[in-house]
């Protein structure tokens, strides 16, 4: 029926189901690709993945480090940071635009204009602001993400909090300032978390694609060279890494956005 | 419904009508935007052949096969090779060693040369000395690294005191004409080089390719297995078939500005003057005695030697693949007997 809830025991089970499906695909596709050519690099068996396990982790003659390990430290740094700034800047502005019909009228446009720009398009102008190093990504990403994000806080903070509670706030003698922090944005914070996590997608493009341009380190650069150099061994490990991470972040955002918002129904 | 079934089951019988219009065995050849390879662009937009499935130019005609053109970037064009999704694909000598480790491949068709076409350009520095510990931003295990790594050689310098950073041609173009106070040195290849120096006026060419001419080649490399398919060799014969007479329209007085356009028309917005600058820093080989003088020559057996080393050395190959110039069974072999084959039926 529609909507019916299953038992959890059955969901791990469908769940691992899934995951079973897409490696029996992957394994027919390998194994079709090397009847036709049994030297093929571009859909690696099983056992190429393995070396290619190996190969990321060992340490490397020319650089002297591991692989996976500089480049998991670059690009997730570099997410980290620049996702902070974007979350920071953008519930400052969704804030101010959701208290405030002055700002909204002075940001609203602006925000629903560059919303529609992919940030990597315009590399030239970043590389003119702020270089070419750390800083870029993160203003990519940051930048990247900020116009939806602000946007999302400013609905919520003007739709999500019913005017009695406002009201009520001023009567019990709260400053705005106090309003602001102690009752709208804590109204705001779970929806700003999921638009968070929705937008870690989003980021992780424009950062590889940042780092496929310019990057010397990272999972962008490190996919771009073995893909040309035809190594797909390790540029499918780079991308199992990738999807593991992204899991990951999304369970770890749901966990907290439970922890920090236990109130707030799903 | 009825009528979108109907309408996919006549869409599917008119394609199987299209392709059986030629019963010529049909292989597909990628290129990638360069002055010789958009060669076969221009072949097909001036009729000499026929870039659709199941379509025969004169040419195609000629050696009774089909050729298939496929325009795509040049990164793609190699894994499309590598995973035998076409059977013949542009490239150049040393980015045809890791695709050779999986398919066996045959050099048919030197195309060109880089004389200057990949260039380190610097703002505010003179001097090779002065580039020490400056990072030099390019393609990271491309020619532009092996062009700059050769000219230090050439120069005298230790490649470890320079810093050789990874960068897109065109994003470090871009970064050297907006950021030259971080970006001061680039090595890029044509188009970027000479709009480089066009739009950045104190840019200017520390060192080039020219100081290792026919080391950096340009080509046209087939898959074994679809040399040994029937008409494999038709297929050879045409592509070359082909360059050479493109290359015959450019060299006469009355065509050769229009073809020369055409060639450039998507490859960057230089104007004509520029192209023919291009074209001299991109040397073809425009005729086939030039190319069986390379392909048979002592000279590359050496350079495809210091290639092989260079990509071992710098971490692009895992393993070196086995050469060999003639009819071998190597894993890349070149080939100067398709030429002689189309020489032989002029």
């Amino acid at each position: 029926m529609i909507r019916s809830p299953i038992r959890y025991r059955t969901r791990v089970i469908l769940g691992v189901v899934g995951v079973l499906v897409v490696a029996l695909a992957y394994t027919w596709l390998s194994y079709r690709q090397h009847q036709i050519n049994p030297t093929d690099q571009t859909i690696p068996t099983w056992q190429q993945l393995a070396a290619g396990v190996g190969k990321v982790l060992e340490v490397d003659e020319f650089s002297g480090d591991r692989w996976l390990v500089t480049d998991v430290k670059a690009t997730f740094y570099r997410l980290f940071v620049g996702m902070a700034s974007g979350v920071f800047l953008s519930v400052v502005l969704g804030l101010l635009m959701g208290c405030y019909s002055a700002m909204e009228a002075l940001f609203h446009p602006t925000l629903s204009f560059l919303a529609k720009i992919p940030p990597t398009a315009m590399m030239a102008v970043f590389f003119v602001l702020v270089g070419i190093n750390f800083e870029m990504y993160v203003c990519m990403i940051a930048f990247g993400v900020m116009p939806s994000l602000a946007q999302t806080v400013y609905l919520s903070a003007r739709n999500d909090v019913p005017d009695e509670l406002i009201h009520k706030s001023y009567t019990l003698g709260a400053s705005q300032a106090e309003v602001i922090w102690n009752v709208i944005y804590k109204q705001t914070l779970p929806k700003v978390l999921d638009a968070a996590r929705l937008q870690m997608g989003p980021a992780m493009v424009f950062l590889i694609a940042a780092e496929w341009m310019v990057g010397a380190e990272g999972f962008g650069y490190r996919i771009k060279i073995q893909q040309r150099l035809l190594d797909m061994r390790v540029v499918y490990v780079y991308l199992i890494v990738l999807g593991g991470a992204g899991f990951l972040l999304d369970t770890a955002l749901i966990r907290l956005r439970r922890r920090l918002c236990p109130w707030y129904a799903e | 419904m009825k009528r979108i079934l109907l309408a996919l089951f006549a869409a599917v019988t008119l394609t199987g009508c299209d392709s059986a219009a030629s019963n010529q065995p049909s292989f597909t050849l990628a290129w990638s935007e360069y002055p010789s390879w958009s060669v076969f662009g221009v072949a097909d937009q001036k009729k000499l052949i026929d870039g659709a499935k199941g379509k025969l130019g004169p040419i195609e005609e000629k050696w009774q096969v089909d050729i298939v053109l496929r325009q795509a970037d040049y990164d793609p064009c190699l894994s499309m090779f590598a995973s035998n999704v076409i059977d013949a694909v542009c490239m150049t000598n040393m980015d045809a060693l890791n695709p050779a480790l999986g398919r066996r491949s045959v050099a048919i068709l030197p195309t060109s040369t880089s004389v200057g076409a990949d260039a380190c350009v610097t703002v505010g520095i003179d001097s090779v000395a002065q580039l020490r510990g400056t990072p030099v931003y390019g393609l990271e295990k491309s020619v532009s690294e092996y062009c700059f790594v050769r000219n230090l050689e050439l120069l005298g310098e230790k490649e470890s005191d320079h810093k050789f950073t990874n960068m897109d041609p065109a994003a470090a173009a871009t970064a050297l004409q907006t950021n030259s106070a971080e970006t001061k040195a680039i090595v890029v290849w044509n188009p970027f080089v000479m709009q480089t120096l066009k739009a950045k006026k104190d840019a200017k060419v520390l060192f080039d390719s020219s100081t290792i001419p026919e080391e950096i080649i340009d080509m046209v490399v087939i898959g074994r297995d679809a040399l040994d398919k029937p008409g494999g060799d038709r297929f050879a014969h045409a592509v070359i078939d082909a360059f050479y007479q493109l290359n015959a329209m450019m060299a006469a007085p009355a065509t050769g500005d229009d073809t020369l356009k055409a060639i450039g028309a998507k490859f960057s917005d230089l104007s004509l003057e520029e192209m023919r600058e291009v074209v001299k820093q991109t040397r073809f080989y425009s005729t086939p005695d030039a190319a069986i003088r390379l392909f048979e020559g002592d000279k590359l057996k050496e350079t495809m030697t210091n290639v092989v080393a260079f990509c071992v050395d710098h971490g692009i190959v895992d393993k070196a693949p086995t050469i060999d110039y003639g009819m071998g069974k190597s894993d890349l072999t070149f080939s100067g007997e398709y030429i002689r084959a189309v020489q032989a039926k002029q």
